[in-house]
């Protein structure tokens, strides 16, 4: 397998050429990390395959599962109306009860990621601080938004209030990370410069960096938001945080109206479009700014 | 007025940057730092406004040493050393005129240089100085939109904006055309001749030390091999100087 031949340079020079077992020239030599690599990947293949293989069906049968599921496809996308029991005006009502939780736990996630992402951008803090933040923050992002609404429902009790919370927590995670990313990539010379006029670290950071990153602040922000109104809508079920989410489990689970479920995902799709609109519109400003 | 004394200066990694390093510097004075790359002339210029700390040895500004300064004391010593950077180091997203009025930040509160609060007099000098360098088309033009020589000229009025006595000067032409390098260091030798301010100047280029300094300084392997009037660096001192360069050709 390691068989070596050796070619021979137009300076004389003899350079050692490895090759496989059919004796082609090999670009690449099998390091560790490589092999590791391979030995996952094969080895996540073997548990798939075998999951399948040995999985329980329980009393479901493919020949009623597979029509019921496209029927309800059809009522959720081709068919979206509205029952009497529930209103426009409520439901409208209810997507910006929504809209409120995702904006707000963005904002408030983002005023607190800023001064955090100082702490842990590697060019501004002190190398332990930063370490340990960015330990922090990666513990929190490691545990899903939902878990963590759920985890200050315990303490505050199911509500708006541990959904905010939950999720301008992860949020902070998040940004945090964003945030110190693109605090790091700023030109170095620029906070050199202004080090050695004497300005206080605070100066700094308020008249070189937060100038240079600026856009690419808001543009991580923006995406958050989108992050943070899926957020919104599942612990409106999940956490009893109100809103369209909950409405959206009402008519799903409990009344089983796939119609409804229709209006509701039709909905949110819109609220996606234009925050793609409305993102895509900012990048396209900021990027001809800069 | 700057004195250095056997200032050395060993990285963490072992790396002797700085061997033993005197000496004296006077008002007015310019002074030109020449080496090949490596040689030391960016640590040495850093150590004089304590952007990177010495290993040994003393600087003394004034009567000052700043090798001993405090955070608070050290604000005040560099805030009387302007610097000019190879690359600009402007904000490049900011006007030329805020660039300029970045240079009183020392000079400020916290909280003022937070808000980006400035005197009417101060402004009143920044536009002065942008005017001065020639770029009084430019003063709310935002600094990525200039060209290299603009910018560097920027930078020279953001560090006279200090209203400093030292000027250190890293690399101020490696990045600019031959007529862009010519005005700035044009620039460069009023400010020393006409002003007072002492200019301390790491080039590249031999000729343009020769051409525009009072004095200059041999550089190599962290050591100076030459100090005196460019009269007096003969070629055998110059190959001296640059030998290790040879070697690498």
């Amino acid at each position: 397998m390691n068989q070596a031949i050796t070619l021979k340079g137009t300076s004389q020079v003899a350079i050692r050429v490895q090759t496989n077992k059919s004796g082609k020239i090999k670009v690449r030599k099998l390091d560790k990390s490589r092999m590791w690599t391979r030995v996952l990947i094969y080895s996540l293949i073997a548990i798939t395959v075998y999951a399948f293989v040995t999985m329980n069906f329980g009393t479901m049968t493919l020949e009623v599962a597979l029509p019921t599921f496209f029927a309800n496809l059809q009522r959720i996308f081709l068919q979206p109306r509205l029952s009497h029991r529930v209103e426009w005006a409520a439901l409208i009502d209810q997507l910006t009860i929504t809209l409120g939780l995702a904006v707000l736990g963005t904002l408030i996630g983002a005023v607190v990621s800023f001064f955090f992402a100082l702490l842990a951008a590697r060019n501004l803090s002190h190398p332990k601080v930063s370490q340990t933040v960015r330990a922090i923050m990666s513990f929190i992002r490691a545990i899903p938004a939902i878990l963590w609404v759920l985890i200050f429902a315990l303490a505050m009790g199911l509500g708006s209030e541990a959904a905010v919370v939950g999720i301008v927590f992860q949020g902070i995670a998040f940004l945090t990370k964003a945030y110190s990313e693109t605090i790091e990539e700023i030109d170095h010379g620029v906070i050199e410069a202004l080090k050695a006029s004497g300005a206080t670290w605070w100066q700094i950071v308020f008249q070189a960096v937060l100038p240079s990153c600026l856009t690419a602040l808001i543009s991580w922000s923006f995406l958050r938001l989108e992050t943070n109104f899926g957020h919104a809508v599942a612990v409106g079920a999940a956490a009893g945080a109100g809103g369209i989410g909950f409405q959206l489990m009402l008519s799903g689970n409990m009344q089983m109206d796939m119609h409804e479920v229709g209006v509701i995902v039709y909905l949110l799709l819109g609220v996606s479009v234009v925050f793609e609109l409305v993102s895509m519109k900012l990048r396209e400003k900021l990027l001809v700014k800069s | 007025m700057l004195q250095l004394q056997q200032v050395s200066k060993t990285y963490d990694n072992g790396k002797t940057a700085l061997q033993d390093i005197s000496f004296k510097v006077s008002k007015g004075d310019f002074v030109s730092i020449i080496g090949p790359s490596g040689a030391g002339k960016s640590t040495l210029l850093r150590t004089i406004n304590q952007m990177i700390p010495v290993s040994d040895g003393q600087i003394l500004f004034h009567e000052d040493d700043v090798t001993r300064a405090n955070r608070k004391k050290l604000r005040t010593v560099r805030r009387r050393m302007g610097m000019i950077f190879q690359h600009y180091n402007l904000v490049t997203r900011m006007t030329a005129v805020e660039n300029v009025l970045h240079g009183r930040l020392g000079y400020k509160s916290t909280i003022s240089g937070v808000m980006g609060r400035y005197t009417e007099e101060e402004k009143k000098k920044a536009f002065e100085l942008l005017g001065q360098v020639g770029l009084e088309e430019f003063v709310y033009t935002r600094c990525d939109q200039l060209s290299g020589g603009q910018k560097q000229r920027v930078g020279i009025a953001r560090a006279l904006m200090q209203e400093p006595e030292l000027i250190l000067c890293d690399e101020p032409i490696a990045s600019l055309d031959p007529k862009s390098s010519k005005v700035v260091m044009d620039y460069l030798k009023s400010i020393a001749k006409d002003m007072g301010i002492t200019c301390l100047v790491n080039l590249h280029q031999v000729d343009v030390a020769m051409d525009y300094s009072d004095r200059i300084i041999g550089v190599s392997g962290g050591k100076v091999l030459f100090d005196g009037p460019p009269s007096e660096l003969t070629p055998e001192i110059l190959s001296e100087i640059y030998k290790s360069e040879d070697l690498l050709v």
